[in-house]
C-alpha cells in the first residue's frame, strides 16, 4: 500500500525535475517577489526608523525571505487537480483506483514538495543569502520549533486546498474557486505583510481563522517574535485546526462521494 | 501535364533531447541536457499530377506528418525543394495556403463552443470568399455532407462523424485545388467512413481536386487511392498503383484444402505447407511458378480433396511486407 | 494604395468576426466568471490596502505618500487590464504550439501574429480594469490630479504606450515557447516583475534595478515615470528632454516593433525545428 503512494510521489518528483526551464523560471519569479518585498521594507524603514512593533529591518528581511521560500515549497496542487479532472471528466477513473483518492493527491503533492526542496528552496536560499546575508534563525530552539510548525502549516494549507477542491464537485460552473482562496490566504496568512501591523480589529478576527497559522506562526517562531511557550501553544492551535479541517474534509468527502456516485460523475 | 506537387530530395532533421531514466538520470538531464540529431524525413522525392488521389502511408513515426507539414508550409525543410501549384510554400506561404484545404483528423479547426455555421462565417472572411461563391459552395457541401442536419448545433455536441464532416466542409469552402487529409477517418464508425469516402470521391471527380491522404485504414486506401506512396524511416519505399504494389510485394498465393480423411504424404515440390489444422491444409505458392489450376490438379491426384479455396493477397498483406522488409 | 485599403478592410472584417465569436464563446459559460469576479478585486484591493498599512505604520515610501502610491498603483493596474483584454493570447503560445492551434494559423492566408492576437479578445479582462479604474480615480482624488484636456490626452497616450510595452514584453517571452514548448512559468515570472515594477515606485529599488527597468526592460515607463510627471515627483536621477510622460508612447511603439522582429525570428526557428 505505502509502496503505491511512494510510487506516485516518485513519479511526480521525476516529472517536475524534467521541466528544467519551468524550474528556472519559477525560481526567478519567487526571487523577484522576494527582492521587491525586501526593498519595500527597506524603504519603509528608511531614514532612521529602527523598530516598529518590536521588529527591525533584519527581522522583516528574514521573515520575507522565508515566507517566499515556504510558498515555493508548499505545493497544494490538489485543488487544481480535482478541478481539471472534473472538467475533463477524468475524475471517474480516479474513483476506481484501489487506494483512497485524497491520499493519492497528497502523495502527488508531497512529491512536488520534495522536488521543490531540491530545485526551488535551495537556489532561493542561496540567492537570498548572497543578496541579503544568511537569514539566521533567532536561536537554535526557534529553528527546532520552526520545522514541525512548518509541517503543521502545510497540513492546514493542504486541507484547505482539498476542501476547496470539494467545492468543484458541487458547483463546477463557478470556475476554480481555488484562486479565490489563494488570494485570501495571501493576505490573511501574513505571508506578505505580517498581521502584527494590521489594525487591531483585523488581528482579533484573524485569531479565530486558520490563515495566520499557516505562514505567520512558523515565521514568527523563526525570527523569535513568538517565544518558546507561545510557540508550543501556537502549534497546539495548528494541530487543532488540522484536526478540525480533517474532520470537515472527511465529512464533506463522504457526502460528495454519495452524490457523485448517484449522479454518475 | 504540369505537376500539382513536386517534391525533390526533401530532408528534415531535428534535435531530440535524450531523457535518461531514474532519479539520477532526471537530475543529469536537468543540468546537462543531451541532444541528438534525427532525420525525420530523409531524401523524399515524388510528384503528383492534378486530379490524383494519393495515399501517403507508413507506420507511425515514418515521417508522414512531417512531410505533410512541409508541403503545407508549416515547417521548412532542412534541404530539398517543394513546389505546390508551382509555388514554394516556404517562399510564399500565403499564396500557397490559399490553394490548400487541410484536415487533421485528430484535431478540429472548428470553434468548440459555437454552432458550426459560425466557424464557416469566420472562414468566409479569412479567405475573402464573396457572398455568391460562398453560398454556392456551402449549398453543394451541405448537399453532399448533409450539413443542414447540424449546422446550427454547437460543435461540442456533434458526433465525431458530424464533426469530421464539418471539418471537411471548412477545408473546402474556399475551393482549394489540393486537399490534404491527415487520418480523416480515424475513430469513425462504418457509416461515417462511408460518407467521408463518398465526399472525397465526389470532390475529386466533380471539382478535380487533388487529394493527398495519410491513413492507417487500408479500406480508405483501397477504395479511394489510385496511387500509393509508402514511406518508412523517412524514405519512400514504394510508389505506384495499388495493383502493381500488391503484385510486386506479395508474389504468393494461398490454397486452402480440406481433406476427406487424414493422409500421410501431403507435400508438393512447388508449394510450401504453412499451416495445418486437422483436415485443413494451407499451401503457399508463387504465382509466377505455377497456376492455381496446376497445383489443384497435382494435389487432387494424390489427395482425397473435400473442399478448396484460393486466397489472393490484399493490400494489408502488401503493406505488412513493406513494414517487415524495411 | 487601393490594395492596401482592401487589405486593411480584410483584416478589420476578420478582427471584427473574431471579436464577435470570442464574446459568444465567453458568454457560453457566464457563471465561470464568478471566481474571477471575486478573486481579482480581492487581490488588488488588498494590495493597495497593504500599502496603506505599511505607510500608516511606517512612513511614506521614498517620499511617496499614500495618495501618490494609489495613483501609481491604479495607473499600472489599468494598463494591465487593457493589456489583458487585447493581448492575452501572447500568454498561451506554448499551448497553441503543443495542441496544434498554431499550425492552423500558419495554414491560413493571413499574418500569423495578427491571427494570434485577434483570435481571442478577452472580455473577461475588463474585470481587471474595474479595480484599476476605481483605485486610479480614488488616487486622482486624493492626489489632486487635474483633469485638464492636455492631461487627459497625455494620460491616454501613456496608457496606450504602457499597453504596448507590456505587449512587447510578453510577445518576446511567448516567442521562447517556439523553442521550449512551455513557457507558463515565464509568464508568471513576467507578471510578477511587472506587478512589482509598475505598481510600486521604482525609486525604492537599488540603482541597478532602476537602470534595468528604465533602459533594458523599460517597464518604468508604464506607470512610474508618467506618475512622476503627473504628480511632480522626483524621478530619482533620470533626466529626459521633453515630458517624461510623452516618452511612454514612443518607447512603447519602438518596443512593440522590436518584439515583432523577435517574434519573426521565433517563427523561423519553429518552422525549421519541427517536432
Amino acid at each position: 500500500m505505502l509502496q503505491a503512494y511512494w510510487y506516485i510521489t516518485k513519479m511526480r518528483l521525476l516529472t517536475s525535475l524534467a521541466y528544467r526551464f519551468e524550474v528556472f523560471a519559477s525560481v526567478g519569479t519567487n526571487l523577484i517577489l522576494m527582492l521587491a518585498s525586501v526593498f519595500l521594507w527597506k524603504a519603509a524603514y528608511g531614514g532612521g526608523i529602527q523598530q516598529v512593533n518590536t521588529l527591525n529591518l533584519q527581522d522583516l528581511t528574514t521573515y520575507t525571505i522565508l515566507s517566499i521560500t515556504l510558498s515555493s515549497m508548499f505545493v497544494c496542487g490538489v485543488q487544481d487537480t480535482i478541478y481539471y479532472k472534473i472538467r475533463e471528466g477524468q475524475i471517474v477513473t480516479d474513483f476506481y483506483r484501489p487506494i483512497p483518492l485524497f491520499a493519492c493527491y497528497l502523495a502527488d503533492d508531497l512529491g512536488g514538495m520534495l522536488s521543490a526542496l531540491a530545485n526551488k528552496v535551495l537556489p532561493l536560499l542561496l540567492f537570498a543569502s548572497l543578496f541579503f546575508g544568511i537569514p539566521w534563525p533567532s536561536s537554535a530552539i526557534s529553528l527546532l520549533l520552526f520545522i514541525p510548525s512548518c509541517l503543521l502549516s502545510y497540513g492546514i494549507l493542504w486541507l484547505l486546498s482539498a476542501l476547496v477542491g470539494l467545492i468543484a464537485f458541487w458547483v463546477m460552473e463557478l470556475g476554480n474557486m481555488g484562486i479565490v482562496k489563494d488570494s485570501i490566504v495571501r493576505v490573511l496568512s501574513g505571508s506578505i505583510v505580517p498581521l502584527w501591523f494590521f489594525p487591531e480589529s483585523v488581528q482579533t478576527v484573524s485569531k479565530f481563522l486558520p490563515f495566520q497559522y499557516t505562514y505567520q506562526t512558523p515565521l514568527g517562531i523563526y525570527i523569535g517574535t513568538v517565544g518558546t511557550k507561545e510557540a508550543l501553544a501556537a502549534m497546539g492551535i495548528q494541530a487543532v485546526w488540522i484536526a478540525f479541517l480533517f474532520i470537515l474534509l472527511a465529512a464533506g468527502w463522504k457526502r460528495t462521494k454519495t452524490k457523485t456516485l448517484i449522479q454518475g460523475g | 501535364m504540369e505537376a500539382v506537387i513536386e517534391v525533390n530530395e526533401l530532408v528534415k532533421e531535428y534535435m531530440v533531447a535524450k531523457k535518461e531514466s531514474g532519479l539520477r538520470g532526471a537530475l543529469k538531464s536537468l543540468l546537462f541536457p543531451e541532444k541528438t540529431k534525427v532525420k525525420g524525413v530523409d531524401g523524399i522525392s515524388f510528384s503528383i499530377a492534378p486530379g490524383e488521389i494519393v495515399g501517403y502511408i507508413g507506420p507511425n513515426g515514418a515521417g508522414k506528418s512531417t512531410t505533410i507539414k512541409m508541403l503545407t508550409g508549416i515547417l521548412h525543410p532542412t534541404s530539398g525543394s517543394i513546389k505546390v501549384c508551382g509555388i514554394s510554400p516556404q517562399a510564399d506561404r500565403k499564396a500557397v495556403v490559399r490553394k490548400l484545404g487541410v484536415v487533421f483528423g485528430q484535431r478540429t479547426q472548428l470553434y468548440w463552443d459555437l454552432r458550426l455555421g459560425e466557424s464557416f462565417e469566420l472562414l468566409r472572411r479569412i479567405y475573402q470568399i464573396d457572398k455568391t461563391t460562398y453560398e454556392e459552395n456551402l449549398a453543394v457541401l451541405s448537399d453532399v455532407l448533409k450539413l443542414n442536419e447540424f449546422i446550427d448545433t454547437p460543435v461540442r455536441q456533434l458526433s465525431l462523424g458530424q464533426r469530421m464532416r464539418g471539418d471537411l466542409a471548412a477545408a473546402m469552402l474556399h475551393s482549394p485545388e489540393v486537399l490534404f487529409l491527415d487520418e480523416p477517418t480515424i475513430g469513425l464508425d462504418a457509416d461515417a467512413k462511408h460518407a467521408i469516402r463518398d465526399f472525397i470521391k465526389e470532390m475529386n471527380r466533380n471539382r478535380g481536386v487533388t487529394v493527398i491522404l495519410t491513413t492507417h485504414d487500408l479500406d480508405d486506401v483501397e477504395q479511394l487511392c489510385s496511387r500509393l506512396v509508402v514511406v518508412n524511416h523517412g524514405k519512400v519505399v514504394e510508389d505506384g498503383p495499388i495493383e502493381s504494389l500488391i503484385h510486386k510485394l506479395t508474389p504468393h498465393r494461398l490454397l486452402v484444402v480440406e481433406l476427406q480423411h487424414p493422409c500421410d504424404d501431403l507435400s508438393h515440390p512447388a508449394a510450401e505447407i504453412i499451416k495445418r489444422d486437422g483436415l485443413k491444409i494451407w499451401y503457399q505458392f508463387e504465382k509466377q511458378r505455377m497456376t492455381a489450376a496446376e497445383l489443384i490438379s497435382d494435389l487432387s491426384q494424390k489427395l482425397p480433396i473435400q473442399d478448396l479455396s484460393v486466397k489472393e493477397p490484399d493490400i494489408e498483406d502488401a503493406i505488412r511486407e513493406v513494414y517487415k522488409t524495411t | 494604395m487601393q490594395k492596401m485599403v482592401s487589405s486593411i478592410r480584410h483584416y478589420v472584417s476578420v478582427a471584427a468576426c473574431f471579436a464577435r465569436l470570442a464574446i459568444q464563446r465567453q458568454l457560453e459559460y457566464p457563471l465561470f466568471l464568478f471566481s474571477w469576479l471575486l478573486m481579482i478585486p480581492i487581490q488588488y484591493f488588498s494590495g493597495i490596502w497593504m500599502l496603506k498599512i505599511i505607510v500608516d505604520r511606517f512612513q511614506p515610501l521614498n517620499g511617496w505618500d499614500f495618495p501618490e502610491l494609489t495613483f501609481l498603483y491604479g495607473l499600472g493596474l489599468i494598463s494591465h487590464g487593457i493589456f489583458v483584454v487585447f493581448f492575452i493570447n501572447t500568454w498561451h503560445i506554448d499551448n497553441m504550439v503543443i495542441n496544434g492551434a498554431f499550425d492552423r494559423l500558419l495554414l491560413r492566408p493571413m499574418n500569423v501574429f495578427f491571427q494570434l492576437v485577434a483570435s481571442y479578445v478577452n472580455f473577461i479582462g475588463l474585470i481587471d480594469c474595474i479595480p484599476g479604474i476605481i483605485i486610479f480615480i480614488y488616487g486622482c482624488q486624493l492626489a489632486g490630479f487635474e483633469w485638464t484636456a492636455f492631461n487627459i490626452v497625455k494620460l491616454l497616450l501613456v496608457l496606450l504606450g504602457g499597453v504596448f510595452i507590456r505587449a512587447a514584453l510578453f510577445i518576446s517571452l511567448g516567442t521562447i515557447a517556439f523553442w521550449t514548448k512551455r513557457n507558463a512559468s515565464m509568464v508568471s515570472f513576467a507578471l510578477a516583475m511587472l506587478e512589482r515594477g509598475t505598481m510600486y515606485p521604482l525609486s525604492i529599488y537599488p540603482n541597478v534595478i532602476q537602470v534595468l527597468f528604465t533602459f533594458l526592460i523599460p517597464i518604468g515607463f508604464i506607470s512610474f515615470y508618467p506618475a512622476v510627471e503627473f504628480l511632480g515627483k522626483s524621478s530619482g536621477g533620470l533626466q529626459l528632454p521633453l515630458s517624461l510622460a510623452l516618452w511612454t508612447p514612443a518607447i512603447g511603439i519602438v518596443c512593440f516593433l522590436l518584439s515583432q522582429w523577435v517574434f519573426r525570428i521565433g517563427m523561423k526557428s519553429y518552422e525549421s525545428a519541427g517536432s
